[in-house]
């Protein structure tokens, strides 16, 4: 299922690059990975690709299978697997590396072991790693589990740690125990912005125009139920889902938060003439609620919109 | 139910399908209460019935308004509603044309 994610954007960029590379090295474009697995669940040991979506002509069958088990290869031993090199490009890391559930071992430039992983998107992990440190990933060994559930990855895992245990004697620096070099940090958040710094301050000026300012100095504002960590209303959960995927820096306001924003939810229902939440502020004009904000977010319009 | 009043002679639903369609002169419209999906909500109160409902609206007068003004225009349309208990609306408000009524 995980292929079946691909944006189609990713698709199209990595096809150019697909051909460019095919010349040297073999390994499946997403497309073309898809129908890979649904023929190698019938048949293990053999697969072959429909010719539509094939860039090269047949002389090359025979060679793909084994070079294409570079990249795409059913859980083997690790020693039996080869090891991919890792392009420059996150284009064409995208091209090598199958959107697949499965196992990975990251290699440096000296051909020494960092860190063995598992994952419900290989490409997407290795994208990761080789953001966050290019310096270590120089070639990476692929096994793809099929029909991955969670103790066929991790078995599959351990089995591959073993191995390298039994090999070199000693874990991969990256899976020692403290060591957070591979792993995903979850995207800071951002505090929810207060209308006052707590219950019994006297406003010195009108709600209103607390509203106003707030919507027009920030580019995008939120005013959802609950905070931007645990919304309290599955409508406000969904704009905050939409916001992050955007990934647009976004300031939020809990309506919810009497102690901070007492009387804000009358105040903004009027100042907006909205009467429902969440509401979603873009340059100081109301862009809708949820509803709204999720089709503009499905046509496009909304990335649109936040680039201007 | 005998405690909610004037809710004993029409539920919400069909209040809300009067109102839109003598307002909106909707060519098609759908109500569906789903306060069911919401009961034990944190902003709904003990009251909790009828809050929640998704509303599919088909109107002319939608032509040339942008979805900030559709909305805005089913809102008016509800505003007793919405002052009497009913916490939110999912809307889809299309014209004749988008929806290929035309």
């Amino acid at each position: 299922m995980a292929a079946m994610n691909l944006s189609s954007s990713t698709h199209t960029a990595s096809s150019s690059t697909f051909r460019l590379l095919s010349a040297s090295r073999t390994y499946t474009s997403p497309k073309s990975h898809l129908c890979f697995h649904s023929t190698h669940i019938k048949n293990r040991s053999f697969f072959s690709f429909p010719s539509s979506i094939s860039h090269k002509p047949n002389h090359t069958t025979k060679n793909r299978r084994s070079h294409l088990s570079l990249v795409v290869s059913a859980l083997g031993k690790l020693s039996d697997t080869e090891s991919v090199p890792v392009p420059p490009e996150s284009d064409a890391v995208s091209a090598v590396f199958p959107p697949a559930s499965g196992v990975y071992a990251v290699y440096d430039k000296n051909g020494d072991m960092q860190f063995v992983g598992l994952s419900r998107n290989i490409q997407s992990s290795i994208l990761y790693h080789q953001k966050s440190v290019p310096e270590l990933c120089a070639s990476i060994k692929v096994g793809v589990v099929d029909n991955p559930d969670r103790s066929a990855l991790t078995q599959a895992w351990k089995s591959w740690m073993e191995e390298h245990i039994e090999a070199a004697g000693k874990v991969p620096p990256g899976n020692e125990t403290g060591n957070t070099t591979w792993v995903r940090q979850a995207p800071k958040k951002k505090a929810d912005l207060r209308i006052t710094p707590g219950r019994n301050v006297q406003l010195t000026v009108p709600l209103e125009e607390l509203i106003d300012r707030m919507v027009k100095e920030n580019k995008v504002v939120a005013f959802i139920k609950g905070s931007r960590t645990a919304p309290q209303c599955g409508f406000s959960q969904r704009v905050v889902g939409i916001l992050e995927s955007e990934g647009v820096d976004y300031e939020s306001v809990d309506v919810l938060d009497e102690e901070h924003n007492g009387g804000l939810r009358e105040t903004l229902k009027k100042y907006s003439n909205w009467p429902t939440f969440p509401q979603v502020f873009v340059n100081g004009e109301l862009v809708g609620g949820c509803d709204i904000l999720s089709s503009m977010h499905e046509t496009g319009e909304l990335s649109g919109l936040f680039k201007k | 139910m005998g405690s909610r009043g004037t809710n004993l002679l029409l539920s919400r639903a069909s209040r809300i399908k009067s109102k839109l369609q003598s307002v909106l002169e909707a060519k098609f419209l759908e109500v569906e209460d789903v306060s069911y999906q919401h009961a034990g909500h944190a902003a709904v109160k003990d009251n909790a019935n009828e809050t929640h409902f998704n509303v599919k609206v088909v109107s002319g007068k939608f032509d040339g308004q942008n979805l900030v003004k559709r909305h805005r225009m089913v809102y008016d349309a509800l505003a007793d509603e919405l002052e009497s208990g009913l916490h939110a609306l999912s809307i889809v408000a299309k014209t004749p044309k988008e929806a290929g009524l035309n």
